[in-house]
């Protein structure tokens, strides 16, 4: 555990002085990154530890980033509204956690990829709250410099990042991640063993629901314009699994360079294939489904 | 296992952004376009009017700044139909392709979304494609608009239908939940109780809707005059096939803002027969232009040259975006952003697409939008009186 | 009165539904696999009869028996040839596997037919039939009737043949089954295909009804989501009932709380249905 630690912190130092390297696209760029890694991350509680095929994080993005819009919007300061964000995040994953993971396999997979859609509808109907389908505008931080601002949301995610990692780390080296590989390699004997596994299931999902929701609100911030269909795009879940699944379920690392990696070729795909980038993504998916499964089986039994 | 896969990441990221050099003559103009997803269509069209304008200015050596020629080169970038990849894509633009002037990606909600963007770097830029006051009254200076607000759609339609049968006062308003088609559903709703006509149904329905049977009898069950619906192309062609379905007619049925698309004639057949819309321009508005089309008729022979179709009213804005830019940019003399943004904000001439002058808050307020109504399957002008081809014609059915 | 034309809405795209979510529901109950692809291939089907119609004046309802063998040859064959490979792999893999194909799919439609939005227009139109005071579109009915009968096609299909009683049996119990000497791949194949085939037919029918674009997939495949809960997986009569029951739950929930609240409605039952019974409604094993 040490060793990991030291690891990530001498990686977050590196990533935290990208800003001497690059101009804002390059800010930008990062960001995203950090952003990714963060929903990568959460996923990997749920996803990676207890085995559980949850589409839930663009429920939690979406939700996180109106929580934050709407509470800046009625007057709240940014970084009350963040934390806001993440307390809804978390409540709404304890409910939703005590409700769905009672379903296994595909029943939950599915139950979960609904709950975006359930509250993207919501959010587009409820429109004297969050202007429906016309989107919501924030206010632009008045800070300092154009610069300034690009800098101040990267260090902003910088730091999310950084602590959902630590919550990751802490979480697999206590009886939390014992718990999950318990539930991951067979439910039931864990169950009888004496695992609480709703407990753990629930306390997993909630992991994988306050990051993402805090992240939500951050973007919504940093981009300072959001919509139903952007913020509740089901593209954040698979794109989360996907980035899991490159760099390894369960593992350290994995979710981090997973997006990395992911970033830089759906950029390298938008760039140079515009015309049929989501048809290339989609190769990209079903060659590493079908030529990575071992490999990526044998990530995760290596860390597990 | 993991080291590959960072030197992986990383040779990845390097060839990603080997940027190419910028040329020096050449005026870049940044466009986000929603190139692929749902609104891919649309980015075809603004692609058009676009392309139009840069290779006829480039045909006749290009843009006039100061005492030098400079040719003009649009900068396309993909942002996926997806809001939020367009404000990235604006500021890539901005900050990696050293663009000087920037086109707004489409529709409102895009428009104000980017606006934020162009607004912080001080890039001039123009909106062919946002009508909403919303996105105007941010207090931006340096964005410009080519749609009037829309009331100036919903208003003389009103007194049209108010003047040809004055019995019409039954309202009912079906909008998609959407920014634009909202918008247009609210300045309805008011202009016909402005008039005194009751608005005796009003809903929304929600993006994605694949039936819409039961809010048509309930509209059908008020028995009302007149039918207003707005949405997108896939919207109105099911909203019309299911009325038929339902028998469900009235004397007036206004449909915003699809009936403006081929498209949604060829996908409605016979059932398009007499639904009234309106749109910010029409191929058979006639205007004596200074802009490099220098009047409408050319500009729709160029256009049809090239593409074999008539130009739509996106298609024409797009163009219309370019060549208002043009003549600022000469004007100016220099394309110092803030200089063209002066020349912008103070301008008055009439071109192609109509007198332009835009507003305090950037918005075109100079504009006259035309009414039309399909007839015959084909669109025909029932106002400004000006420009005329036909009577409004009640009863659809 | 306004009830009752309601009712009637309902029920018939009801019956369409019931024909989107039926393939579907078979391939999720004997294969353990979601296809994302179901959606696609409905669209598919749709720009099929759009095509043999506009060029070859095919009638929609003909041109059913056209996409029918195609669509079953495409489906055996991407199980053959590709989903077979990864057919025990956690539901994560096959749920992403059929996920990146669908957006390969749906990206070389993109390509293919643009993403206008097009219908089938026919001419003459069929009209409405009156009973007193309701209207019932002809179109409509005679779609949701074919649907209907597809629909029951399958399930005699399932019920009656040799083929049919051994895809059950793969259902009810893989293992036993390859123990009686059944070609389990083989019957994956078949059960993909004829998934395939419901996908295709439906959406040659609905081709007439639904604007068709490359990018309606999705919401396709989220009715054949809620239906399949509704009634129980892999059961053919159940999703006949679940589609029924969908169809006039959104009817009745555009009238009663606005058309808005449709869609979410639709899904929020789902949810619901699943907390209380997460076997779906009428889950049950087998389709007897």
């Amino acid at each position: 555990m040490k060793r990991d630690a030291l690891r990530a912190v001498a990686m977050f130092v590196l990533i935290a002085l990208l800003p001497l390297a690059g101009d804002s696209y390059w800010l930008r760029l990062g960001t995203t990154m950090l952003m990714y890694g963060v929903l990568a991350i959460s996923w990997n509680f749920i996803g990676g530890m207890a085995g559980y095929p949850s589409f839930a994080s663009a429920a939690f993005f979406g939700l996180g980033a109106y929580a934050g819009a709407v509470a800046q919007k009625l007057g709240a300061p940014m970084g009350f509204a963040w934390a806001l964000a993440g307390a809804a995040a978390l409540v709404f994953a304890a409910a939703l956690g005590v409700a769905l993971l009672r379903l296994r396999g595909h029943y939950f997979a599915i139950a979960s990829l609904v709950v975006a859609e359930v509250l993207r509808e919501l959010v587009n109907a409820a429109t004297d709250l969050t202007g429906g389908g016309m989107g919501l505008n924030l206010p632009i931080p008045r800070l300092a410099s154009i610069e300034g601002q690009a800098m101040f949301f990267f260090y902003a995610m910088l730091a999310l990042a950084a602590l959902a990692f630590a919550a990751m780390l802490a979480a697999m080296h206590s009886r939390l991640g014992f718990g999950l590989r318990c539930i991951q390699q067979n439910e039931s004997a864990a169950d009888m063993l004496g695992v609480n596994t709703t407990l753990y299931k629930v306390a997993a999902f909630m992991l994988s629901g306050v990051f993402v929701g805090v992240a939500g609100a951050i973007y919504a911030s940093w981009v300072h314009y959001i919509e139903p269909p952007d913020v509740f795009d089901v593209l954040y879940s698979v794109k989360a699994i996907v980035m899991v699944l490159i760099g390894g379920a369960g593992s350290v690392f994995g979710p981090l360079f997973g997006a990395a990696l992911f970033l830089s070729l759906e950029e390298l795909v938008w760039r140079n294939y515009l015309q049929v980038h989501t048809g290339v993504l989609g190769l990209l998916i079903v060659l590493l489904v079908l030529f990575l499964p071992k490999g990526l089986i044998s990530l995760r039994r290596r860390t597990a | 296992m993991k080291r590959p896969i960072a030197g992986a990441a990383l040779a990845a990221l390097t060839a990603v952004f080997a940027v190419a050099a910028s040329a020096q003559d050449t005026i870049r103009v940044g466009a986000p376009l929603p190139m692929t997803g749902p609104l891919s269509p649309e980015a075809v069209k603004q692609q058009r009017g676009y392309n139009l304008w840069a290779e006829t200015a480039n045909a006749a050596g290009g843009v006039k700044v100061g005492a030098k020629r400079m040719k003009v080169e649009i900068v396309y970038v993909d942002y996926q139909s997806n809001t939020p990849r367009a404000v990235q894509a604006a500021e890539k633009l901005i900050t990696q392709d050293k663009v000087s002037f920037l086109f707004s990606p489409f529709g409102s909600g895009a428009t104000k979304a980017a606006s934020g963007v162009s607004e912080k770097y001080g890039v001039p830029t123009l909106a062919a494609t946002a009508s909403s006051a919303q996105v105007y009254d941010q207090g931006y200076k340096y964005l410009f608009g080519t749609f009037t607000p829309n009331d100036t759609l919903t208003e003389p339609l009103s007194d049209i239908v108010r003047k040809a049968a004055p019995g019409v006062h039954r309202v009912a308003i079906l909008a998609r939940n959407d920014l634009f088609p909202l918008a247009i559903a609210q300045e309805m709703e008011k202009s016909a109780k402005k008039r005194g006509m009751s608005v005796v149904y009003f809903e929304k329905y929600a993006i994605g809707t694949l039936d819409h049977a039961s809010a048509l009898t309930q509209i059908k069950a008020q028995a009302p005059h007149w039918i207003f619906a707005t949405g997108y192309t896939n919207d109105l062609v099911l909203m019309r096939k299911q009325m038929a379905d339902l028998k469900l007619e009235a004397p007036v049925i206004t449909m915003i803002a699809a009936p403006a698309y081929q498209e949604w004639i060829d996908a409605t057949g016979k059932l398009s027969e007499n639904v009234t819309s309106a749109a910010w321009w029409h191929p058979a508005v006639r205007y004596k232009g200074k802009d490099l089309f220098g009047s409408t008729e050319s500009f729709v022979k160029r256009f049809q040259a090239k593409y074999k179709t008539l130009p739509d009213y996106a298609e024409a804005s797009a163009a219309a975006a370019g060549a208002i830019l043009q003549m600022a940019i000469e004007k100016a003399g220099t394309i110092d952003p803030a200089k063209v943004r002066n020349a912008l904000a103070s301008f008055n001439e009439t071109t192609f697409w109509g007198p332009v002058k835009f507003g305090p808050t950037g918005q075109i307020v100079s504009l006259e939008p035309p009414v039309f109504q399909i007839q015959g399957g084909k669109p025909t002008v029932i106002h400004p009186a000006a420009i005329r081809q036909g009577e409004l014609r009640l009863g659809v059915k | 009165m306004l009830v009752l034309q309601v009712l009637a809405n309902g029920l018939i795209l009801g019956g369409l539904y019931a024909c989107i979510a039926a393939g579907f529901s078979l391939v999720w109950g004997v294969l353990n696999i979601i296809n994302i692809l179901h959606g696609s291939f409905i669209v598919l089907g749709g720009y099929l009869a759009f095509f043999a119609y506009s060029i070859a004046g095919i009638h929609p309802f003909a041109s059913i028996l056209i996409a029918a063998p195609l669509f079953f040859a495409l489906g055996y064959a991407l199980q053959a040839g590709l989903i077979n490979r990864m057919i025990a792999a956690p539901v994560l893999l096959t749920l992403s596997l059929t996920f990146g194909l669908d957006l390969m799919l749906a990206n070389g439609m993109l390509v293919a037919f643009s993403a206008d939005f097009r219908k089938i227009i026919l001419d003459p139109p069929l009209g409405v039939l009156s009973v007193g005071p309701l209207v019932v579109p002809v179109d409509r009915l005679t779609a949701m009737i074919l649907a209907l009968a597809l629909t029951g096609l399958l399930y005699l299909l399932l019920a009656r043949s040799r083929i049919g009683r051994a895809i059950v049996a793969v259902r009810m119990d893989r293992e036993a089954a390859a123990l009686m000497g059944v070609n389990v791949k083989r019957i994956y194949a078949v059960t993909f295909g004829l998934g395939s085939l419901m996908a295709g037919a439906s959406g040659a029918l609905l081709a007439m009804i639904f604007p068709i674009s490359p990018l309606v997939g999705p919401a396709y495949l989220g009715k054949a989501f809620v239906i399949c809960v509704l009634g129980g997986l892999g059961s053919v009569p159940g999703a006949m009932i679940g589609g029924l029951a969908l169809g006039v739950v959104e009817s009745f929930g555009a009238l009663w709380l606005g058309p808005e609240y449709a869609v979410p409605l639709s899904f929020t039952l789902l949810i619901l249905v699943l907390i209380v019974r997460p076997s779906g409604l009428l889950g049950k094993r087998g389709y007897e």
